[in-house]
Order: C-alpha cells, then structure tokens, then sequence
C-alpha cells in the first residue's frame, strides 16, 4: 500500500518523472514534490473547492484524486494562468473588482472559470453563481467575484472592460 | 462612490496589493512555509464528551516505522506552564488549564495525546493506534442541564458550571414596567457557529537549540500576544520568541487565542531540537478549534400604547461551552453593554448568564456581539405586532436624534458622531416601504408569503484601552507604529496590527502616504513579525483602520514634521512653516499657492542619512519615526439594513428578494477595501443565520464535523448587497476613522429574521430560533393553525398573535437535541 510507485505526467507543460506513494493525495503531490504551493488544500473532502486544477482541461478536486491515478495525463495549475507578468483577463477582472480578500480559496475559483469560461463564453448571473457554487468562499460573499467573472467574460469575448 | 474630502489618498479606491501574489499562486501561507527535516504532528483526540482518562497506551503507535514519540496531557506539563485566567472581573470564577488534558476530556474532540512522525500521512496511522481508555461521564449537554442543581461539573475546580454572571439596573425598569400599557416579552436563540476560516489553523515552530530561541511561524490576528503567551507558557522571555505570520487565509476572531495545540508543537520543537508542524485537518477545525454564539436572550420592553419604550430588561444565557480561552464574560458582556444602541433607552437592566458545558470552548466571531442588533430590532418589532403599529414608526419615536447626541447610553457608553436615525430613513427611502407594503398585500392575496426587515446597529468597533480597564479585563487598546524613510526615499512603515485577509497593504499604505505626503506605492508595510513590527495588540474587533491606520497616520505626520524641519534647511529656511510634503516633493506656499521647490524626499532622506553633519542644529541623523496612539474608549458605526424576503410554503426556502445597506463608518482609508468588508460580512452573517449550525447530540457528539454537514452558504444562496455609504468623521479619531467589519454580521442576522418574522406574520407564527433552515421555516408555518396553501392571507394587522409557539421552538422545529 505504501510502497512507492514511479509515475509520469506533466504540469504546467513541464513533463515530470515522481516515484510516489499510492496514497498520496495529489494536492500534496503539487505542493511537496512539485513545490507548487499555489493550489491550496481547504477540507480535504471535495467540498470547498480550494484545490481545484485542471487534469486534461477539466476542473477537478486535487484533495480527492491519487497522484498515481495521474500517470500520463496533463494537469494545470494557478501557476500557469498569468502568463509572465500578465494577468489572464480573469484574474485582472477580479483584482479590479475585488473579488479576493484571504486569497485562500482563490487559485481554485480561478481555476474553474479558466475552464468554464472557455466552455460558455457568455454566461448568465445566474449560471456564474451556479458554477461558483462549487467553492467556497468565507469572505467576499461572492458578490465581487461574479461581478468579476462577468467582466473577464465580456473582455474575453473582445468587448471592453478588463 | 466619490465622496468629498479633504484628503490625498485616504478615500481612494485602490485596488489591492496583495492580489497579484493571491491571484498567481505566489501567496505564502502557513503550509507554503518549508523548513528542511520539520517533524508532522497528529493529535488524538477524545470520542466522548465527558470522560476520565484512565489510560493511554501510546505502545503500538511508538513501534510504527517514521514515529518519533507520542506525548500526553503530564509530558506537556513538564514542558509547560498551564493557562490560568483570573481577571478581577465580579461574578467571573478564575479558571485554569493545562496544555492538554491530564485527568479528564471535557467535549468530543478535546485533544488527549500527540503523534509525532517524519510526515503527515505516518503521524495520522499512528494516532489511530494510540489506545485510551476512557471512563466515560455524565454530559453536560446545554444550559439547562449545566445549571440544573447537582449538575455534573464541566471544570472540577469550579463550585458549580455558572462561571460568570453579572446583573447591571440603571434606572428603574421594573417601575417602568407599571407605568407601561403594555411590556412586551421577546426570544432570541442564536444557535452555535464556528469560524469556518478557509484555511485552518496551523503552526510551524522552530526551536533553535544554539541560540535558544523560538521561531513561531502562525496565522495569527495577533502577533505581540501570542508572543507574551508563547513566552510565558514556554518559561521563556520575549527575546527568545519570535513569531512570524505569513498571508492567513481567513481569521474572523478564531486565530487570536494561543490554543493548546500550537503550544504543544511549540514544545515539541524545544523537546526534539527540530522544527515540528501542524496543520489542522477540517474535521479538527469544525469541531476543536473555537466555536462562537450560542446565546439565548429574552427582552422585556415596557412601552407605551404609542410603542415609546420605557423600559427594557435583558436576560441573557450563553452556552459557552468546556474551556475558557477567553475571560468568559468578554463577548456576553459587550451584547448587554451596547443592547439599546440606537435607541433612547434610560432604564435599562440586564442579567448575564455564560455557563460550561461538554462542548468545543467558544471565542469572538466575527462578531463576538454579533445577536445584539436581532435582539433590539426583534424586540421593536414584537412592540410594533403586539400594539398594531407601523414598525418604521415605532423605529424613529425612539431613535436617537441628533439632537440628543453625544448620547450616554445607560450603561455608560456613549455614542458620538452617529447617525443612527439618518441611516434608518436612507434605508426606509432606498426600499419604498409604501410600494413595498401594496405588493405584499397583493402577494398574500395570492397565498405569497413576503415581508420586510430593518435593522438598525450601532457597531462598537474600536476599543480603547479606557474600555478594557472600565471593564476590569487587564489589557490594552492602544497600537504603535513606525515610519522610516529610507536613504533612497523609500518608505518603509509597520504596525503591529495583522490582517487576515481584509486587505491592509493597500489601505494602511494609504494612511501613511496621506500623513506623511507621498504616494501610496511609495509605501511598503511590514506587519505580522514580532522582530520587525512594534508591540501592539494585534486585529481584533474591527480596529485595524482606527488603531492601525489612526497610529499610522499619526506616525507618519511626525516624520513628515521632521522631513520638512530638514527641508527648511535646505531651502536656508528658518523653519518649516509654510512648507508641505505632496507626492514626494516639498511644496512651498507663496502667496496663494503651492509652488515646487525642487527638493524631493529623496534628497532630504540623503542629507539626514549620509550627510548628517549639514542638518539643522538640534535635528539628529536618519528619519526614523515611531509613535504609539491610544484610540477613544470606544468608537461606534453604524448602520441600518433592510432586506425583502420571499418564503416558499412548500419548501420553506426563504429568496432574498433585495438587501439594502445604509452604513456610516465615518472617513475610510480605501472605499474598495469597506465595500468588500460590507459585502462579506452580510454574506457570513446570513450564512450563519440561515444554514451553518453546529450540532450536538444529547451525548455531546458533534454531529457537523465535515463541510457536508455544517453549511456555508454558497454563490447561490446569498444576494448581491446594495450599499448606500455615509461617512461622518468621528471628530476623536485620527482622520475622523471609526471603523467597521462587523456590523454587517450584526444587522444581517436582525434584518433577515425581521423580515422572515414580517412575512410569517399573516400566519400568526414568529421564529425565534435560528437557523431560519428550511425544516425550520416548514414546521413553524406546520405549526400554524391557519395555514392551507393557496389559500389568500388576511392582513397581519388584524391577525391575532400565537403565542403558542413561544417558548417551545424545539418542540415544533422537528431536531432533536435541542433543549
């Protein structure tokens, strides 16, 4: 159970080679063998949404996926989102709006819009709050973060804003 | 939001600093800190509520491959002095821990052994194998049972579980009570939260065993305390102690305390020579880090048939659970202390219960006063069903109107500066109560159920230390701060208050750019180590802009003094008179206007730091300020929320239909920073009010240890917040701050009860019991009488009140485990 076991994927489109432990919880995985500590570890249930990144494009719990259940697959991460000093539209629309204050929950709300954004370019109010449901956020009361993804939505789609 | 003012950069709203690092992944908390060789920790924990220990058999754990020790409740005792908290406070019973528990566990979850290993996954096997044999005790599972006579005791060196009470009378309420048409009696039971901080709690401490010194590396809202703590439980003095808090990731009220948990691993770093960690799982924090409320009041308002109160009494119960990590009558004592706020109430009595029982200790929430607003507003609203009176008007026939200020409260307390009345018109106006009013009565014509809260508050938000010595709590409000220009020009500044994810960088930044007179990114401040921050008392309350931003500002106008006595030389000036710093460069008045001299900071900084000998006479080398500030006894904000609901009958889902905020919190350093404080705290207010709840079985198991289980609100469920600012300076304060953070909690929880208690009204039902839960809401309309669906409800005014259902809300809400 606890015997090592070596495996290969990539992240942030770097290929990597991990001897790791069965067990091993992916979210740990990031943070100590990968010293990717953006991804942030909130309930270690599935439920907060914190460690939230990208495994082939998709958003997926990091807290709830085994490492070795990773080998050969293409994972994303907070730390891929900028590129260089720039801020994807997304993460400038939520620092003009507001829409961080811990920061803790962050990285995963980035995370599921990255994806979600490209899947649904113009959504609704009610769709962004029905997509952020899935994290959980204790201080803005989400208000500035669906204000936000609206925005990044719009700036994405080529309108002004951002 | 453009408000005048005459300030620089103070009132701007600047997007945050510390969002780059958070939005990229670049933050550094608690779990991003590594040191090499650091030890895990893994704490066992007790499954009873109430237990003897009569064993522990740590054996098979030790022989676990990657386990260095495990250590109980007498090696801590070795290795540490216990807690002992014993302020001169009247009715408070001096208690005292040890650092864990010795003889016995007091709630499910009490911590009674610790695992340490070479990693986390090992630590957490071998606790599974750490055997305790337990005796199990009678549970002490509420208030009732606490203080029924012949009660188990919770703490065996106590005489009995009542362990504070106080009573306070001004005046003469029970006179009133005779002279009144009427005294209207009213329920308020707010049920158990806890904090629910995003990260959990944690700590990485680092003994080093050459210099004998203690790094402490915590999220914690006060850094300089938990120093003292750590240094005084450690047998250490404060300059073997450092402490060190990275970003935090959310705090509201539950990272202050030094807990027991982050004492052992302290100890565990001395006792192995190595860096230990602990990083509390979510099930630890749910259940064992700090829970909060629990309070049960009830009212009695003596009013006249014109709904004037002319008296109020308050008794108060709070179920503050096993272990006092706080003086237990600190949170219950500010709700009765504040209770009138905004009303001109002279007789006023209270009686203030805070009793043990076996369940997580509790501490400040955000707010630690956070029922008090329901109390009050719920109260006005039951004299205004009780008489059939317009509750807007029985609101403004007892408000405090400007005229009456500065107003003294009964209990001493005294409000200036407020705006109390104009926040309740704005809110009243912003709503169109008229319009409101016609399509509720549409509404229940067609079945609907609609209705409309207020809630006034009166925030208390910074405490000085005059409060803290009036109330007998050893302790201080005061904060310091220092201001060094740099020989570049640079500025660096500190203060010793610590955000928890509020967003000081930016505003604090402002504060001392306005007081000294450079821009804000000019501006770097240092907060959060104890070797680089000067001694304050931390963030607590809501204190960071008029203790931290106040001392700042103050601290940063002395620099500036002495920046512009070494410019006045420079310009072969006799004085400073006349000269001002703006953006970085010295201005010169010449007759009607500022004029550039052509000497920046930069150069005053040179000449004051590498040519010293060129300073005016009597000035000494470098700009190197510091500066402490102690604010007013106490200073308030306020606010009034209004909020529209929708109760389906079916479900018993209540859809927030509008929410309105009049709110002034006087000058603000970063208008963006307040909005989001705003925002959040109705967020967590009707999150609390409506879903979290922390439950307990009659055998004291914690039944809400995951997030599945205790429900934060999600985007779905909250509203968008419509703010309506005012800002009246406090005249007393630096920049006239006061202020704010908390009051949203405050009026959230009133508002939506109100308005929930609006909307049930044609059915004769009021809900005095939170969460407003959906089962909740279903059994009180199940426990109307008149209530069919479909059916179109008369007008409240003419519907009798049901009194059945007061006093007994667990027997109709459908729980069990609720007395």
């Amino acid at each position: 159970m606890s015997t090592p076991v070596p495996i290969s994927l990539v992240v942030n489109g770097e290929a990597h080679d991990l001897v790791v432990p069965p067990r091993k919880l992916l979210s740990d995985v990031l943070r100590e063998d990968l010293n990717l500590t953006g991804t942030h570890v909130g309930c270690e249930h599935g439920v907060c949404g914190a460690c939230t990144i990208l495994i082939d494009g998709r958003p997926a719990r990091a807290c709830l996926t085994y490492a070795v259940q990773l080998e050969g697959h293409e994972l994303t991460t907070i730390e891929a989102v900028a590129e260089g000093d720039t801020l994807s539209p997304l993460q400038q629309a939520l620092h003009e709006e507001h829409g961080l204050q811990c920061g803790f929950c962050t990285a995963g709300i980035v995370m599921t819009f990255e994806a979600y954004l490209r899947e649904n370019p113009a959504p609704s109010e009610a769709e962004v709050r029905d997509v952020l449901s899935g994290n959980l956020c204790r201080c803005t009361g989400y208000q500035n973060i669906v204000t936000a993804v609206l925005k990044a939505a719009e700036a994405m789609r080529g309108g002004r804003g951002a | 939001m453009t408000t005048e003012t005459p300030f620089t950069h103070i009132g701007k709203p600047l997007p945050r600093k510390e969002d780059r690092r958070f939005l990229t992944g670049k933050g550094r908390y608690l779990d991003d800190v590594v040191l090499p060789g650091a030890l895990q920790v893994s704490f066992v924990r007790a499954p009873h509520a109430h237990a003897r220990i009569a064993a522990i058999d740590t054996e098979a754990a030790r022989a676990l491959p990657g386990v260095l020790g495990v250590f109980t409740g007498r090696d801590l005792a070795q290795w540490t002095a216990p807690l002992r908290l014993a302020p001169p406070i009247e009715g408070l019973h001096p208690v005292e821990m040890t650092t864990l528990p010795i003889d016995k566990v007091r709630f499910h979850g009490d911590p009674v052994a610790v695992v340490v290993a070479r990693d986390r996954y090992v630590a957490e096997d071998a606790a599974e194998l750490v055997e305790v044999s337990y005796e199990p005790l009678p549970c002490v599972a509420d208030t009732a049972a606490a203080l029924a006579p012949g009660a188990p005791l919770v703490d065996d060196t106590l005489p009995d579980n009542l362990v504070s009470h106080q009573s306070f009378r001004a005046g003469d309420p029970v006179a009133r009570r005779a002279e009144a048409a009427r005294v209207v009696e009213a329920r308020f039971d707010l049920h158990r939260h806890t904090h629910v901080p995003m990260e959990t709690r944690g700590c990485l401490a680092d003994w080093d065993a050459g210099r004998s010194h203690l790094t402490m590396h915590i999220g914690t809202q006060a850094p300089h305390p938990m120093r003292s703590q750590l240094a005084a439980r450690m047998g250490l003095t404060e300059t073997q102690v450092t402490v060190i808090s990275p970003d935090i990731g959310g705090g509201f009220g539950q990272k202050i305390a030094l807990y027991r948990e982050e004492l052992t691993v302290a100890a565990l770093s001395r006792h192995f020579g190595r860096p230990v960690r602990w990083r509390e799982d979510r099930l630890e924090n749910l259940t064992s880090a700090s829970h909060a409320r629990e309070t049960h009041c009830v009212t009695r308002a003596a009013v006249r048939a014109d709904g004037r109160i002319l008296g109020l009494e308050l008794d108060l119960t709070e179920d503050f659970g096993a272990y006092c990590f706080y003086p237990a009558n600190y949170m219950a004592r500010v709700i009765a202390m504040i209770l009138t706020g905004p009303y001109r109430i002279s007789d006023y009595a209270f009686d203030v219960k805070v009793v043990l029982t076996n369940k997580c200790g509790n501490g400040p929430m955000r707010a630690p006063m956070a029922i008090t607003s329901w109390v009050m507003e719920g109260t006005i609203d039951a004299v205004a069903r009780e008489l059939g009176l317009d509750p807007v008007e029985v609101r403004r026939i007892n408000a405090v109107r400007p005229a009456d200020l500065p107003f003294t409260m009964p209990t001493g307390e005294v409000l200036e500066d407020v705006t109390p009345l104009e926040t309740l018109e704005a809110a009243v106006a912003a709503i169109d109560v008229p319009a409101f009013r016609a399509r509720q009565a549409q509404a229940r014509a067609e079945g609907r159920l609609l209705g409309l809260g207020l809630c006034t508050v009166v925030e208390s938000t910074t405490y000085g230390s005059e409060f803290y010595k009036a109330a007998g709590i050893p302790g201080s409000g005061h904060e310091a701060a220092w201001v060094r220009i740099e020989p570049s020009g640079a500025v660096n500044a500190s203060v010793g208050v610590m955000g928890s994810g509020q967003g000081y960088e930016t505003p604090l930044a402002q504060a001392v750019a306005e007081g000294l007179g450079v821009t804000p990114d000019m501006v770097n401040v240092h907060m959060g180590h104890t070797d680089i921050a000067p001694y304050g008392m931390g963030s607590r309350g809501a204190r960071g802009a008029t203790a931290g931003g106040g001392t700042l500002y103050l601290c940063a106008q002395k620099a500036a003094e002495k920046v512009l006595a070494i410019a006045a030389g420079m310009l072969n000036l006799n004085d400073a008179q006349g000269l001002r710093l703006q953006d970085g460069q010295v201005e010169r008045r010449l007759e009607d206007a500022w004029q550039a001299t052509g000497v920046s900071l930069a150069d005053v900084a040179r000449r004051a730091y590498l040519d010293p000998t060129a300073l005016p006479e009597g000035i000494a080398p470098g700009l190197d300020v510091s500066l402490t500030y102690d604010p007013p006894a106490m200073t308030y904000s306020n606010s009034t929320h209004a909020c529209e609901v929708e109760i389906d009958p079916a479900t018993g889902r209540i859809a927030i239909a509008r929410y309105v905020v009049a709110e002034d919190c006087g000058t603000v350093l970063n208008p963006l920073v307040v909005k989001g404080q705003q925002q959040g705290a109705v967020g967590m207010g009707l999150s609390g009010a409506l879903f979290e709840e922390v439950i307990y079985d009659e055998s004291g198991q914690n039944l809400t240890a995951t997030l599945a289980d205790y429900l934060v609100a999600t985007a779905c469920e909250l509203p968008n917040i419509e703010i309506l600012p005012m800002h009246t300076p406090n005249r007393k304060t630096p920049a006239g701050i006061k202020g704010m953070a908390e009051g949203g909690i405050m009026g959230s929880i009133g508002v939506i009860a109100g308005a929930v208690n609006d909307a049930l009204a044609p059915l004769g039902v009021t809900a005095e019991q939170m969460p407003l839960s959906p089962q909740r809401m279903r059994a009180l309309m199940r426990g109307a009488g008149n209530f069919t669906y479909g059916t179109s409800f008369s007008d409240p005014g003419t519907t009798a009140h049901d009194t059945t259902t007061h006093g007994t809300p667990g027997n109709s809400d459908g729980r069990t485990g609720r007395a």
